[in-house]
């Protein structure tokens, strides 16, 4: 027999074995190897290719104009020469322009009334139309900043002919027409690419996405074999639940962070996304977050039963968790209740903390407070996921009640599963039902 | 006569697995009930309103407090002060703030002796929608602020008032939103999100059903219940999920333009047969890759990255044109995207069926692509001789 060993030794040597065998069973998964290699390696390689360019540029425009000045034509050039849009048709009439947007050869119009060049002539406003296809606000938004800058630009320069008009010249009608000048700077993003907040916050989000996924099936596979990931070693009688959710844990943390070095240092790398963090920063919180995710999946992944359920079920929070990280929407405008369901990703935390260090440029403080949530998250997801290990433990060692119990609903609800299973199987599915439930009830429930 | 009883025995031989497998409630109707709360929900008000944007007062003038409070008095922007510019620096990256403007020491005493300050802004672009918006509303105040002074240093000169006007301001811009008057962010994304999510679920639904008849091996009863033919098993199992998911198709698009208002310049009878449509595609495209790999797991998993991968490739946030050239063709291939261009016809510019038609029959070209893996499905289904997991 074995030595008498030291709590700790146990512990260690149970831990060890807990995590080798998740390993094995990783390894020897390939449904499970494709979902934690093939996706978690290929998709942020897919992503970064969609939103390669990010930016759009040279929007095709429509312009109606009916003023025929030159202020007009010089109006028209400049807005030709920005780079959001593009001059692609010069239209007689609103309903041509119309037509041309309709059919997608546009995505605006700009429209210059024929009183626009008498207006300008009488030192009055005068006013011109743009009109946006909304069906992405990316048109609407180069459109709007063509026709801005363009507009600023030219009112300068028509400002300085009507001070000069009015008696001020040079210097002096400069300085009337600008008296506050202004700089702006957008550090982080200069271009408003999309790929620079996109991509990065769907990097972290496969992170998260994949570990639960991967880990689901494998959790409802074990369960479909009768090998429930929570049997605690024999011996321990109900004592060894801290060791079996971190020996679990371990073996997709170890897997993860070769993942996680993956996603977060080399795609970037490879399509040009800002890294400006600090190298062992963005380690540091790479361990804080693939920790988080390791005991969120295995809260969660106790929902699920079979092997192909946690896609029917789950697939659909990924979108919600893109939202849910406050890139796109911001954080303060979020309602309380949203607020709240933000809170139980890891991915919310993990996403602005990495946008703000390695995107930002920040250092540790620029996302301390997500690592502090990220470190409340992880010890409530521990405890979380010990309880569901107790909870799993109680179902193991109560099949026999519980399949009664679920004998009693069916009778209410007039279900018959021997029945049902002979008309979707035939005589074979009739035989296995029967064989399950025999089984189970054979079984000697231990306590 | 025959066919038809095959098939309402496939009907009902279904009805007993949804009957007996929560899941296939969950995973259609609790799903979609969700993701509808969610984008009906989240985007609350449309348009995000007091974002909190700082300020740097190096002046502490009338001018400089006159501006802070007009800034706050936005409805986009709410001020949040700063005593210097490396404190804010820092919470823009933190991105606890969503832009912060200095004002220069001196202002004031500048903008009265035409010294031309200069008043610097910055925006963090890492929150898309949030530093747009900031950018927009700094550069609209700041251009406020030169119209004010313009119009203090003209009264002063004895300008005329209805002079001062055509002086500050030769030129407006007069914005028409054509499909979305209100730049409404929730119509914006919900018109298209949910509806691709649909998609999703039902793809991933339909993958399932027939997934689990090969994982349980009834496949070959199911082959028999439908009298010998892969035809009928479709026609039976697809009834019930047709029904379903246009059911809840219906619905979404009755939420969307008839309850909660949505814009729409087309009409809502047109969107009824766009959801339609996309329903049947999409249960087309979900037989497909079924047939192609008829092994539940990697078909579910090839699904889900196909329907994820919808939402980028409809093109409605980053236009497809904004993608490298190699790529954009693959959009085709997905039913969103008709589904998102017979929308644009219909919803934004009403152009009805002239606009909308190939859009349609691109739509109902999908209804054919099963058939090319009937033959291989129906052997899969024989022959059970996939790796069932």
């Amino acid at each position: 027999m074995k030595e008498k060993k030291t709590f700790f030794g146990q512990w260690l040597q149970d831990f060890w074995g807990i995590c080798t065998h998740e390993l094995r069973q990783i390894f020897s998964d390939w449904g499970v190897m494709l979902i934690f290699f093939v996706a978690g390696l290929a998709y942020p390689l897919l992503y970064n290719v969609l939103y390669m360019r990010g930016v759009l540029n040279e929007t095709p425009i429509a312009i109606v104009d009916e003023a025929a000045c030159p202020e007009s034509r010089r109006y028209i050039r400049e807005l030709d020469a920005t780079r959001e849009v593009k001059v692609a048709w010069k239209c007689i009439n609103m309903a041509e322009a119309q037509k041309l947007m309709q059919e997608r050869k546009v995505k605006g119009v700009v429209l210059f009334p024929s009183d626009f060049g008498q207006k300008l002539a009488h030192n009055e406003t005068a006013v011109l139309s743009i009109y946006a296809d909304m069906s992405s606000f990316l048109y609407y938004k180069n459109l709007l900043m063509a026709s801005n800058f363009v507009m600023l630009n030219e009112v300068g320069s028509i400002q300085i002919e009507r001070y000069n008009a009015l008696g001020y010249t040079g210097q002096e009608s400069f300085q009337l027409t600008k008296p506050l000048l202004y700089e702006e700077n957008n550090p982080y993003n200069r271009a408003f690419s999309y790929n620079f907040f996109l991509v990065t916050a769907i990097l972290l989000l496969i992170i998260q996405q994949t570990m639960f996924y991967g880990m689901s099936m494998l959790v409802g596979t074990q369960r479909e074999k009768n090998l429930s990931f929570a049997s605690l070693p024999d011996r321990l009688s109900g004592h060894g639940v801290g060791r079996v959710v971190l020996g679990r844990g371990a073996a997709y943390w170890l897997v993860y962070m070769a993942v996680s070095l993956y996603i977060v240092f080399i795609v970037p790398a490879i399509f040009g996304l800002p890294q400006r963090g600090n190298y062992w920063d963005v380690i540091l919180l790479i361990l804080f977050f693939v920790t988080d995710c390791v005991f969120f999946s295995e809260t969660w992944s106790t929902l699920i039963s079979r092997r192909e359920t946690v896609f029917v079920l789950f697939l659909v929070v990924s979108p919600v968790c893109l939202f849910l990280t406050g890139t796109s929407w911001p954080t303060t405008s979020f309602t309380k209740f949203w607020k709240l369901v933000s809170y139980i990703f890891p991915g919310t935390f993990g996403v602005q903390a990495f946008l703000n260090m390695n995107t930002a440029g920040g250092d540790l403080s620029a996302a301390f407070t997500q690592m502090f949530y990220m470190t409340i998250q992880t010890v409530v997801y521990y405890f979380l996921a010990t309880n569901c290990l107790y909870l799993e433990n109680w179902v193991i060692n109560h099949k026999r009640e519980l399949l009664e119990l679920r004998e009693k609903i069916d009778e209410k609800r007039g279900l018959d599963r021997e029945e049902n299973a002979y008309i979707i199987g035939g005589e074979k599915s009739l035989k296995r039902v029967r064989a399950e439930r025999q089984k189970l009830l054979s079984e000697e429930t231990d306590d | 006569m025959g066919v038809w009883n095959y098939i309402w025995a496939v009907i009902r031989r279904e009805f007993r697995i949804i009957q007996e497998h929560p899941i296939y409630i969950f995973g259609s109707v609790g799903v979609m009930l969700f993701i509808a709360l969610f984008f009906f929900t989240f985007f609350k008000g449309g348009l995000p309103q007091d974002l909190p944007i700082g300020v740097v007062d190096n002046d502490n003038s009338s001018v400089s407090r006159n501006f802070r409070r007009q800034l706050d008095a936005t409805q986009l922007g709410r001020v949040i002060e700063f005593d210097d510019f490396s404190q804010a620096r820092l919470e823009m990256q933190k991105g606890k703030i969503a832009g912060f403007c200095v004002i220069p020491k001196n202002m004031y005493s500048d903008l009265l002796s035409n010294r031309q300050p200069s008043i610097t802004f910055y925006v963090n672009g890492l929150y898309f929608v949030s530093g747009a918006l900031a950018y927009k509303d700094l550069l609209t105040m700041v251009n406020l602020t030169n119209g004010a002074v313009q119009r203090e240093v003209l009264r002063a000169r004895g300008v005329p008032d209805n002079q001062i006007m055509g002086l500050i301001r030769p030129i407006d811009i007069d914005t028409h939103q054509i499909g979305n008057v209100y730049t409404n962010y929730g119509y914006y994304l919900s018109n298209i999100m949910i509806p691709g999510t649909l998609e999703l679920v039902i793809i991933i639904m339909i993958i399932y059903t027939l997934g689990m008849e090969l994982k349980y091996e009834t496949s070959r009863h199911l082959v028999k219940t439908a009298g010998d033919s892969i035809f009928n098993v479709l026609a039976g199992k697809l009834a019930i999920y047709t029904v379903l998911f246009s059911a809840i198709g219906l619905l979404l698009i009755l939420a969307m333009y008839d309850w909660l208002k949505f814009p729409m310049q087309g009409s809502i009878w047109n969107m009824f047969l766009a959801i339609i449509l996309l329903v049947l595609s999409s249960e087309a495209v979900a037989v497909f890759l079924f047939g192609c790999l008829p092994v539940p797991r990697l078909a579910l998993s090839v699904g889900a990255l196909y329907s994820v991968l919808g939402f980028s490739l409809s093109g409605f946030t980053l236009p497809l044109e904004a993608m490298v050239p190699w790529i954009r063709g693959l959009a085709e291939a997905f039913p969103l995207r008709h589904y998102y261009l017979f929308y644009v016809q219909e919803d934004i510019f009403g152009a009805g069926f002239a606009g909308w038609w190939p859009e349609a029959i691109h739509m109902l070209l999908f209804l054919l692509v099963p058939l090319v893996i009937l033959p291989r499905l129906k052997g899969a289904f024989i022959n059970q001789n996939f790796p069932k997991e």
